[in-house]
């Protein structure tokens, strides 16, 4: 039985639709990222779960209880909000401690479940501190003992890094790592950042104008997009249109920028093709086939991203080793052979009837 | 015991004790002092009676009666000028009760039905401020007002909301009328008295403590006010206008549809009662309205009222009609012209 | 459900409380008689006199607004942002006028700047004058009034502003080479816009339905409450009520145009901590700013040390000197000693607290059914929660006397004129936009987040509300219902019409007391009720910052 389960979720505010036929199963214990730009619902779609917003169509069943129509007081999610929204008049104790009032505890045993959840974030101790005296780490800690102490079923966390300091957000992504891990709690995160995903989640719902474009492992997600927009928004890559050569139902030759390609292809199709590379398609080669010239080098210590812009306008990012190049030199590049992505830009893609996906089971 | 202790002892005896007396709740503009005083006497001659008493000026008293008619909370209608009561009887706010003593009332001051009944005669009179004007130089007449040694020495209660200013007004409107047929002469009269004047008061104290600081030396106002304040120690004195002056009959009347009719009616029977006239006129006052009183029991002061004081001739029920309308001219097309002479 | 029914049925409450009675008195405008007439009307139009009236309100409005804002505006910026000797007491001082007591209110700018008046005969015996140096009345007079009392509202909403103003944007345009005008007229007085927007407005509210002060001091210049008066004196009921409804659209123009101007409220970005003073300057400038607020504050305060003094004269000795000749605290004894004269501070004080408490239990609900501002209901919600303050007291009381002289219980309408809770209930409604507008716009200043965070810890609607919504509502509710029971406390306007013997309040005795004569013992009553006002406001003060 997955823990969390979301069968056709739609959800739109006036004319808008915010959340367009989403369905995820979410496995006991998994830690599942809702990554997406901004406008792409993955908040809307973390709210409809916590029962903040109700669903306009669709079910959502939390252990196999249909919770759609229950409100969120009813449904035991525990949330972790962006800007933590501890309650400012109560102390870190009393914060923690609120969500133990319905299980009307005897003091004693309401005190150590606050302690529990205390010491399970390294707070311990910080009871009757006043949360505004907190710093940004702690506040972000306190909300998610406050969270936790209440036992839910499922961890919803709202952002809950982006309030950091850069610095400490890479210690905090490991210890909630750790955190859940060790509760064995299933999670639900929302994030824009890619490597916060990647490093934090078993799997990642990409969502982008509120549909769910792919779901699966951060590899997956690399390795095999579903879409041109998947494989822009996860990893680096450089996109350009180009035309299949031959194709068999996996592979195609895709010829771009004056090289044939051997690109993955996903889709029916033949003729025009969107083709994506990654920075790892392409390598500076002293006679290669694609001339072009640096145009900006982006330092990430061994390796370096460089821009090359092509004689026709194209732009296309390649790595390599930080001295390979300096900007404004004049170089050439071929193919590695790796890391291309081809999808047959089909004609009128909007004209093609919506056929519900068939739900994703999980692994 | 101090005053203190007493006050203390009678507040507690008075919660401990329910109180099962009728209340009799009376609507009046004479003032705390005398209503205390009454309240107090007429208990005490009659136990069974709880006096309770509001305070308002003459007009808030018929607003109040109109809104509260469905559900009428005061019993008596205690003090105004007829021309008020006339128009609470119009709107049947009072309704008729005959006293024993309404043979020793002059009949101009009841009425019509009977509904009320004088009590009071209030006559109006010129007062200055007798630090600041000597008895020989005071205006004697209402025309000497206009003099120009007067110009900015007038102080007048804003008229509008005045009982007496109106009767005053009334007396200047009608005189014109009987002499000259319309009001012209009369609205040119006030007019003038409006450029002699420095400011208008917005409450009779306020018009005392103006007279008294000498930011006008002469004002146009009722006879038992200015005795109370002279009592009081303020520096002032009258004198009768030479060629009359309107005499305000003050009512009192039963108030329409009152749940305490008997206690009621014996108030106002006590209120004209001699004893009440003559205690009234000792202790605040008033002058009474009864003309029957026995002469040993008339006080000094009142005698010598009747024995100096010209009433004008009025025309009651022509000031009763158009008083309003004249007023209402005034407010807007008489008020702060005098000075200019132009008509705003 | 009972949630999707409580704003409908809040909504039926504020018709039922506020737009019913004021429609059932507009109506006295085109009737009379039982006869649909325009006669009153006409008789307002083609009358030159009501519309310089009318003018002359708007006039004044605008008058005290500019006078008073400048006041305001100036010393909350004094007090706040710059550093003094006694800033402390001088802020606390500042906002003594909210309570002046109606009517000995105005008999102390009487006795201070009257011709006869303590200040005149002050320059009398310094020149050797003879006769007094001003006629303190006109049109400059009732604006003097009005500035010097209702700067108050400006200077406490602009206070409570920049008590949450981030610093750092001060810094951030100094830093960016911005000099202390430019920085002030830039950056502060423009984050300020809804502060001042709502100290203007209520300064123009106040100043449209204010009587005493013109129509004591006024002279010939008229305004529309003393044109209401006098013609309902005469006993036009019609054309007061059309003049009435003049002032009523004064008023509804104004609350328009002031939340136009006033916009959004801008919350701060910053963590909300008060801008620490800035210990600028020299010695000697901080020695001279100092010395000018408490000036200023020593002579906007002159009306209550007035009223003091004159509680303690004794009757007739303070006429014809620049001073009191003779002294007494007979006054004072006279109030406690007799229960006829403290029972009406027993009656004021109870129905100015069950009128304060139940007007925030229902302003509290409004601002939680109203909490959405996007949603039609809610500014329907909002907009009953105001009216009261576009309409006069009097004309307020006389509307609800006309409402509940009548029994007709299917339009609500019940006889409760002459009974214990008409007017109560007139103080309720009163009180209803004093609580309502600022504990809307905190509930509405509050993040969201918390609410959802305490449903999803499984709190229901009333446990995260009681825990949560109203803890941290508290220190705006405080003050707000310490300034509704305060109001009602001193209520004039609304209690003459409406009160009876058993709640006859404090104002009337303050009346009566005048009406006597007795200045002394109305002044008394004024030093009392201004007593306990400002202890009203300490006491909430306090519950603000229970460290």
């Amino acid at each position: 039985m997955s823990s969390v389960r979301l069968e056709n979720l739609a959800k739109r505010f006036g004319s808008t639709t915010v959340v367009s036929d989403v369905s995820l199963d979410i496995a006991q214990g998994e830690l599942v990222a809702l990554l997406g730009p901004s406008g792409s619902g993955k908040t809307t779609l973390l709210r409809l779960i916590a029962g903040f917003e109700s669903v306009d169509h669709g079910r959502i069943m939390l252990d196999g209880d249909d919770v759609t129509s229950r409100p969120a007081l009813a449904r035991r999610c525990g949330m972790v909000f962006q800007h933590y929204a501890l309650f400012p008049h109560m102390s870190v104790g009393a914060n923690v401690g609120y969500g133990l009032d319905g299980e009307h505890l005897a003091r004693p045993d309401r005190e150590a479940r606050v302690a529990e959840a205390l010491t399970a974030v390294d707070l311990a101790g910080l009871e009757s501190r006043a949360v505004t005296a907190l710093s940004g780490g702690q506040q972000q800690r306190v909300a998610l003992a406050r969270a936790l102490a209440p036992r839910p079923r499922v961890l919803l966390l709202d952002e809950p890094l982006s309030n950091l300091d850069p610095s400490l957000r890479g210690r905090t992504r490991r210890e909630l790592r750790e955190l859940v891990r060790r509760i064995g709690i299933t999670t639900v995160l929302v994030t824009h950042e890619q490597e916060e995903a990647f490093d934090l989640a078993d799997r990642i719902a990409l969502l982008h104008l509120g549909k769910l474009e792919q779901l699966g492992t951060p590899e997956s997600l690399y390795e095999r997009p579903a879409t041109p927009f998947v494989a822009g928004f996860v990893g680096r890559a450089s996109q350009l249109a180009g035309t299949i050569m031959s194709r068999d139902e996996r592979h195609a030759l895709v010829r771009a920028i004056g090289v044939d390609w051997h690109a993955r292809i996903v889709g029916e199709g033949t003729g025009a093709a969107t083709l994506v590379l990654r920075p790892d398609a392409l390598r500076f080669a002293d006679r290669g086939p694609v001339a072009g010239t640096i145009a900006h080098r982006r330092f990430a210590g061994a390796s370096a991203f460089f821009m090359v812009t092509l004689p026709d306008g194209n732009e296309v990012e390649v790595a390599a080793s930080s001295d390979a190049a300096k900007i404004g030199d004049a170089v050439h590049l071929e193919p590695t052979g790796i890391g291309a992505h081809a999808w047959p830009v089909s004609p009128v893609p909007s004209a093609t009837p919506r056929v519900p996906r068939p739900l994703p089971q999980a692994p | 015991m101090t005053r203190f202790q007493i006050c203390l002892a009678f507040c507690a005896v008075t919660a401990c004790v329910p109180d099962h007396r009728e209340h009799l709740t009376l609507y009046s503009p004479h003032g705390r002092e005398q209503l205390e005083l009454m309240e107090h006497v007429f208990e005490s001659e009659n136990p069974d009676i709880d006096v309770r008493w509001l305070d308002m000026g003459s007009q808030d008293i018929v607003d109040r009666l109109r809104f509260e008619k469905p559900n009428p909370v005061a019993d008596v209608w205690f003090g105004g000028p007829t021309t008020l009561f006339d128009g609470g009887v119009r709107e049947g706010l009072v309704e008729p009760f005959r006293p024993g003593w309404w043979r020793s009332v002059d009949s101009s001051g009841i009425g019509p039905d009977e509904m009320y009944w004088p009590v009071y005669r209030t006559p109006a009179v010129i007062a200055y401020n007798s630090n600041l004007v000597k008895a020989d130089d005071a205006p004697q007449d209402w025309d000497d007002v206009l003099q120009p040694k007067w110009r900015d020495q007038i102080l007048i209660r804003d008229p509008v909301a005045s009982g007496t200013m109106r009767a005053i007004w009334g007396m200047v409107m009608s005189r014109s009328v009987r002499e000259t047929g319309d009001t012209t002469q009369g609205v040119a009269w006030l007019r003038k008295l409006d450029g002699q004047t420095r400011s208008y008061a917005l409450n009779p104290a306020i018009l005392a403590q103006k007279l008294a600081r000498g930011e006008g030396t002469i004002t146009l106002w009722d006879l038992p006010d200015l005795l109370i304040w002279r009592e009081q120690g303020y520096p002032f004195a009258f004198t009768y206008p030479k060629s009359g002056t309107p005499v305000i009959e003050d009512a009192i009347a039963i108030v329409k549809g009152t749940k305490h009719r008997r206690a009621a009616e014996r108030f106002v029977e006590w209120v004209g009662s001699v004893d009440a006239q003559v205690l009234t006129a000792e202790k605040n006052w008033r002058l009474p309205a009864r003309t029957d009183l026995p002469v040993d029991r008339v006080p000094a002061w009142v005698a010598e009222v009747d024995r100096k004081m010209v009433t004008a001739p009025m025309d009651w029920a022509m000031v009763a009609k158009n008083g309003a309308l004249w007023m209402r001219y005034w407010d807007q097309r008489v008020r702060g012209s005098g000075k200019t002479g132009v008509t705003p | 459900m009972t949630r999707r029914l409580a704003a409908p049925l809040l909504l039926l409450l504020l018709v039922w409380l506020v737009a019913e009675p004021m429609v059932l008195v507009g109506v006295d405008a085109v009737r009379s008689n039982g006869l649909w007439t325009l006669a009153a009307i006409r008789a307002f139009v083609v009358e030159p006199n009501e519309w310089r009236a009318a003018l002359n309100s708007a006039g004044l409005a605008l008058a005290s607004v500019v006078l008073g804002g400048l006041i305001g505006v100036s010393l909350a910026l004094l007090t706040r942002l710059t550093d003094f000797p006694g800033r402390r007491v001088v802020s606390a001082l500042l906002a003594l006028p909210a309570v002046l007591p109606p009517l000995v209110g105005v008999v102390a700018f009487l006795f201070l700047y009257g011709e006869s008046g303590a200040i005149a005969r002050v320059v009398m015996a310094i020149t050797g004058a003879e006769t007094p140096p001003w006629r303190f009345d006109g049109v400059g007079a009732v604006v003097l009034i009005h500035a010097t009392t209702m700067y108050v509202y400006s200077y406490l909403l602009v206070r409570g502003a920049l008590a949450t103003f981030d610093p750092s944007l001060i810094e951030a345009a100094t830093a960016l080479g911005g000099g202390r005008w430019r920085v002030l007229r830039t950056i502060v007085l423009p984050l300020l816009r809804p502060a001042i927007a709502n100290g203007a407005l209520l300064t123009a509210l106040s100043s449209l339905a204010s009587f005493s002060a013109p129509y004591v001091f006024g002279g010939g210049f008229r305004v529309l409450p003393t044109q209401i008066v006098s013609t309902r004196l005469n006993g036009d009921r019609s054309i007061a009520m059309v003049e009435t409804l003049a002032l009523v659209t004064l008023s509804l123009i104004t609350l328009v145009l002031a939340s136009r101007i006033g916009g959004v409220g801008t919350r701060g970005a910053g963590k909300g901590i008060a801008p620490a003073p800035r210990r600028t300057g020299t010695r000697r400038s901080r020695f001279v700013v100092g010395l000018c607020a408490w000036a200023v504050t020593g002579w906007l305060l002159l009306p209550h040390v007035a009223l003091l003094v004159v509680s303690v004269v004794r009757k007739g000795a303070w006429n014809t000197t620049a001073l009191p000749t003779a002294w007494t605290i007979g006054n004072y004894l006279t109030l406690i000693t007799d229960p006829v004269r403290w029972r009406p501070f027993a009656t004021s004080l109870w129905m100015a607290a069950l009128a304060a408490a139940v007007a925030a239990v229902v302003a509290l609900a409004v601002a939680v059914a109203a909490r959405d501002p996007r949603r039609a209901m809610s500014r329907w919600l909002e907009g009953g929660l105001g009216l009261p303050w576009a309409v006069p007291g009097t004309v307020y009381a006389i509307a609800l006397a006309t409402m509940f002289s009548v029994s007709q219980p299917e339009s609500g309408r019940f006889v409760l004129i002459g009974t214990l809770w008409l007017l109560p209930l007139a103080y309720l409604i009163r009180s209803l936009p004093v609580i309502g507008r600022p504990v809307v716009a905190a509930i509405r200043g509050q993040d969201p987040a918390l609410d959802e965070a305490a449903a999803s810890l499984g709190a229901g609607t009333w446990r995260s509300f009681s825990t949560v919504t109203l803890p941290l509502l508290a220190p705006v509710l405080a003050g707000a219902v310490a300034l509704a029971f305060v109001t009602g406390l001193g209520d004039f306007m609304t209690s003459i019409i409406l009160y009876t013997y058993d709640t006859r309040p404090v104002s009337l005795e303050i009346l009566g007391a005048i009406r006597q004569g007795d200045l002394g013992v109305a002044a008394a009553y004024g030093v009392v009720l201004t007593v306990i006002s400002s202890g009203a406001f300490l006491l909430a003060e306090r519950g603000r910052s229970p460290a």
